[in-house]
């Protein structure tokens, strides 16, 4: 990948990163990254969101949330 | 590429799992259970249930961020995410309408989790193991009746660890497309063609059916057949009220359609262009999607079917309404077009109402103007005989009674026959003041008729549902020039005083004058009928006109009067014939037309006999005087003769007072009675009279009672016949009585002769006697001879008179027998006068 593509990728995913944030989804980065792949990839959100909550459901919650105030990209 | 795809997808997902696992182990048996079940879930909503729009995805968020109250959240969100739609090109992220979309469900999800509600009704729950499956089921069914919201209206009450939901939805989806080969949106095009009386692809016109429906060929399901037949009504009255105007507007050129109808017409077609205006609004609609915001909004069109019969609910009436006047109105025109179509305003429902009071106002304005012009102006312009007044061309004389009249068929129902009538009255007066007063001034009264009632002489005042505008206006019109007619007739054309001076000279009211004329006339008039001229008795006239009070008459008037000779028979004495006759010109001639004349005529004739009867009696009482000729008789006559002389006197003088008596009552009641009364009626109501149709209406009532009452009419044919009959009698006896007097003088002149030259008293008798009856050889014969043809003729004479009385008093019986019979008429005044002692009742009690 060229560097531009590569530094527009970042910064996509950091914006993303930030709006999840805002939006309070408790996802973290890699995650996300994740995600937004399988959406490019054509899968349907729904489902994808539907996932994710049922995989996050069952055990306890874990993963402890990124603080809020994350650091602004 | 797709198995790469695949690949990859598999990888991330293994990956996600594994990211949102982080404590299990990835080889653990629950792992692969909820990567299997990941997938699961992956395959099988493969069809997003939103539109994807970016834009407006993260439009909702940023609200619900701002109504949740971080404002400032929603400002940064708003911020990041231009930041984020800005960025283009490889390496961005192409789906970012998915992202945004995820992001918002898994942060509502986290909420509602963190509510503590658990609203995991959208995938059936496969219990990943027992406890958890024991725990989940306890859950759902705990839940149960506390839920609210329902993800896609299923309700969940059994596990299905086969997924046969899936396959029935997945069946129900194949069907439905397999029965309906149209969408839904092709069918909404073409309704909306047919609307507009176009064939669309599947709605067609049936000729059959007689109007649009979809084609059988085309499956669709029943509930859509029947919505889009009920839709496709407006089409089929869409076409007809086009049909109509196109019909119409060809017929304009051939001045086959009136003024009314091409109101009719435009209005329609302002009508109809306000329906295309909503058409071309829907089609608009039904092109481009509206997309919806909200999450459990259906995608597809924005214009169904049903959103397609709400909107036309409306235009449907409106058109049927249309479509029901064009029925009506295909045959008519004119008012009883208007009348038609007001007949159908009468509605409740405000929306008809008002669509028809519009309709109403351009259809119905030629009318009015029309009315406004005839009423202000007296000018009909009616090219195609729309209006209810219709005129003729007649004679100037015949112009108000027979110029114009109402015609009912043209007549507006909401213009009442009263109003109708004056506003025929106004233009009538106009045009007659036009015609045949020449007389300029109405139309100031009608300008200012028509500032008093508020509108302007200026086209296009009035419309309708302004009725009582148009009738003020009428009104006031009315009044004014009602009024201006009455003055121009009453004093440039002097009205009163020419009925005046028709009753002074028609109806012998002059009696000065009629004495004189009948006196100059009388000798004349006793010649046959073929022998008079009508120059001489022309010259008679103005003798007659100048020797009495007439002279100082006004000379217009006296040039009026005339001697009329009737057309005569050979029999025919002048008496029969003559008449007098005045000549009313126009405009006057409106009110003496020639019948009324002839009426006129008649009661002349009538007062003419009455008259001469009255101048015979007369005349006899001149010669019946006592004087000293007759007295001297007396004296000089033998005994019997005496006797005879003195009862034939007698019976003669007896005879004359009841003759006279009937003649005298007679003519008293004519003059007084009935004349002069019926004149001071007609005064009265002429002073009260408002337009020129009461004037007529009186002058018609003076002249009826007083035919009806001079035994004229024709309910008293017998009475009539009885009195000619007693006319001719008293004529009768004036010529006996003349002949008697006449006698009586010879007698007594012979009888002078003869004591001039005889010493002998009987000698001169005889020879006065015989000179009586033949002048010749009287002198002859002597005294005795004069005695006997004294007593001869005195006896014939008498007999005469005898048998006159007789007949005549027969004749009078039966003619006041006749007189309380009449009940049409007060004729118990000349009875009370004719027996005031009642000395015809006690001689004839049937009387």
């Amino acid at each position: 990948m060229d560097p531009e593509a590569a530094r527009t990728a970042r910064e996509s995913l950091d914006l993303a990163f930030h709006m999840s944030n805002i939006l309070d989804t408790g996802l973290d980065r890699h995650t996300l990254s994740v995600l937004i792949a399988l959406c490019d990839l054509g899968l349907n959100p729904e489902a994808l969101a539907a996932v994710v909550k049922e995989l996050q459901s069952e055990p306890p919650p874990s993963p402890p949330l990124p603080t809020s105030s994350s650091q602004i990209p | 590429m797709e198995e790469e795809d695949q690949r990859k997808v598999t990888d991330l997902v293994v990956d996600l799992v594994r990211r949102l696992l982080p404590q299990q182990n990835p080889n653990s048996p629950h792992f692969s259970q909820s990567l299997r079940y990941a997938l699961r879930i992956l395959s099988s909503c493969l069809n997003p249930s939103i539109s994807p729009d970016a834009d407006a995805i993260a439009e909702s968020i940023k609200r619900r961020l701002a109504t949740l109250g971080n404002s400032s959240d929603a400002l940064t969100f708003a911020d990041l995410y231009t930041k984020f739609a800005s960025k283009n090109g490889p390496g961005s992220v192409h789906n970012k309408w998915a992202v945004l979309y995820l992001l918002k469900i898994i942060s509502e999800d986290r909420k509602t989790a963190k509510n503590g509600m658990d609203f995991s009704f959208l995938l059936p729950n496969l219990g990943l193991n027992d406890d958890e499956m024991g725990n989940n089921v306890r859950v759902l069914n705990g839940k149960d009746n506390r839920e609210k919201g329902w993800k896609n209206g299923v309700l969940l009450v059994s596990k299905d660890p086969e997924n046969l939901r899936e396959i029935s939805f997945r069946e129900f989806g194949n069907l439905v497309k397999e029965e309906n080969e149209v969408t839904e949106e092709v069918l909404v095009r073409d309704v909306l063609y047919a609307c507009q009386g176009i064939d669309g692809k599947y709605v067609k016109f049936d000729s059959n059916l007689g109007g649009y429906a979809l084609l059988d060929s085309v499956k669709v399901p029943r509930a859509t057949r029947i919505i889009v037949r009920k839709l496709c009504e407006l089409g089929w009255l869409f076409r007809k009220v086009k049909g109509y105007i196109s019909e119409s507007m060809d017929r304009f050129p051939a001045e086959d359609v009136g003024a009314v109808g091409q109101a009719f017409c435009a209005a329609l077609l302002d009508e109809l262009s306000e329906y295309y205006k909503l058409l071309a609004v829907l089609e608009a609609q039904s092109m481009n999607p509206i997309p919806l915001v909200s999450e459990n909004a259906s995608s597809g069109n924005y214009l169904s079917l049903r959103r397609l019969s709400v909107w036309l609910a409306e235009p449907m009436v409106k058109m049927r309404l249309m479509a029901v006047l064009v029925d009506k109105c295909k045959v008519l025109r004119g008012g009883a077009m208007a009348s038609s179509i007001h007949l159908h305003a009468q509605h409740g429902d405000p929306l008809v109402h008002d669509f028809m009071r519009q309709l109403l106002r351009r259809v119905c304005s030629p009318l009015f103007e029309m009315v406004r012009s005839w009423v202000l102006e007296g000018e009909l312009e009616d090219i195609f005989a729309e209006f209810f007044i219709v005129g003729q061309p007649v004679k100037a004389e015949s112009l108000w009674r027979e110029g114009y009249r109402l015609h009912a068929g043209m007549l507006p129902s909401f213009i009442s026959q009263s109003l109708a009538q004056r506003i025929l009255r106004t233009g009538k007066s106009i045009n007659f003041l036009r015609v045949c007063c020449d007389d300029r001034g109405w139309a100031a009264a009608a300008t200012e008729a028509a500032a008093a009632a508020g509108t302007t002489t200026r086209r296009g005042g009035l419309g309708y549902g302004e009725t009582d505008a148009l009738e003020s206006l009428v009104m006031e019109a009315a009044k004014r020039i009602d009024k201006h007619l009455l003055d121009v007739i009453y004093k440039r054309y002097k009205f009163k005083e020419h009925c005046l001076a028709i009753k002074r000279y028609l109806l012998l009211g002059q009696g000065d004058f009629v004495q004189y004329l009948m006196d100059i006339v009388g000798p004349e008039l006793s010649e046959p009928a073929n022998t008079i001229s009508s120059f001489k008795l022309a010259g008679l006239l103005e003798s007659a006109i100048r020797s009495s009070n007439a002279q100082y008459d006004d000379p217009d008037i006296l040039d009026r009067l005339r001697v009329k000779m009737m057309p005569h028979g050979s029999g025919d004495r002048g008496w029969d014939v003559f008449s007098l006759e005045y000549d009313a010109r126009v405009p006057l001639d409106t009110v003496f037309t020639e019948s009324v004349m002839m009426r006129y005529l008649r009661i002349f004739n009538f007062l003419w006999k009455l008259r001469r009867v009255e101048h015979a009696l007369i005349g006899a009482w001149k010669t019946m005087k006592p004087n000293c000729i007759t007295s001297h008789a007396f004296t000089k006559l033998q005994r019997a003769v005496k006797l005879q002389l003195l009862s034939t006197l007698r019976r003669c003088q007896v005879l004359w007072d009841e003759m006279n008596h009937f003649v005298t009552n007679l003519q008293y009641y004519i003059m007084f009675e009935v004349l002069e009364v019926s004149w001071s009626n007609f005064s009265n109501e002429m002073e009260v009279a408002k337009d020129l149709d009461d004037l007529l209406a009186a002058h018609e009532k003076y002249l009826h009672s007083i035919v009806e009452k001079s035994l004229l009419g024709e309910r008293s044919q017998t009475l009539y016949k009885s009195l000619f009959v007693l006319f001719d009698l008293i004529l009768q006896f004036r010529y006996h009585a003349d002949r008697l007097y006449e006698g009586i003088h010879e007698l007594q002149a012979r009888t002078v002769e003869s004591s001039l030259n005889s010493r002998d008293k009987k000698k001169s008798r005889r020879q006065e006697k015989d000179k009586s009856s033949e002048p010749g050889s009287w002198i002859s014969e002597g005294r005795k001879a004069l005695t006997q043809r004294a007593s001869e003729f005195l006896q014939n004479m008498g007999q005469d008179l005898e048998a006159l009385a007789t007949e005549y008093t027969s004749s009078l019986e039966s003619f006041l027998a006749h007189l309380p019979v009449q009940q049409h008429i007060d004729l118990k005044f000349l009875l009370f006068r004719l027996d005031f002692t009642e000395f015809y009742s006690q001689q004839h009690p049937t009387v």
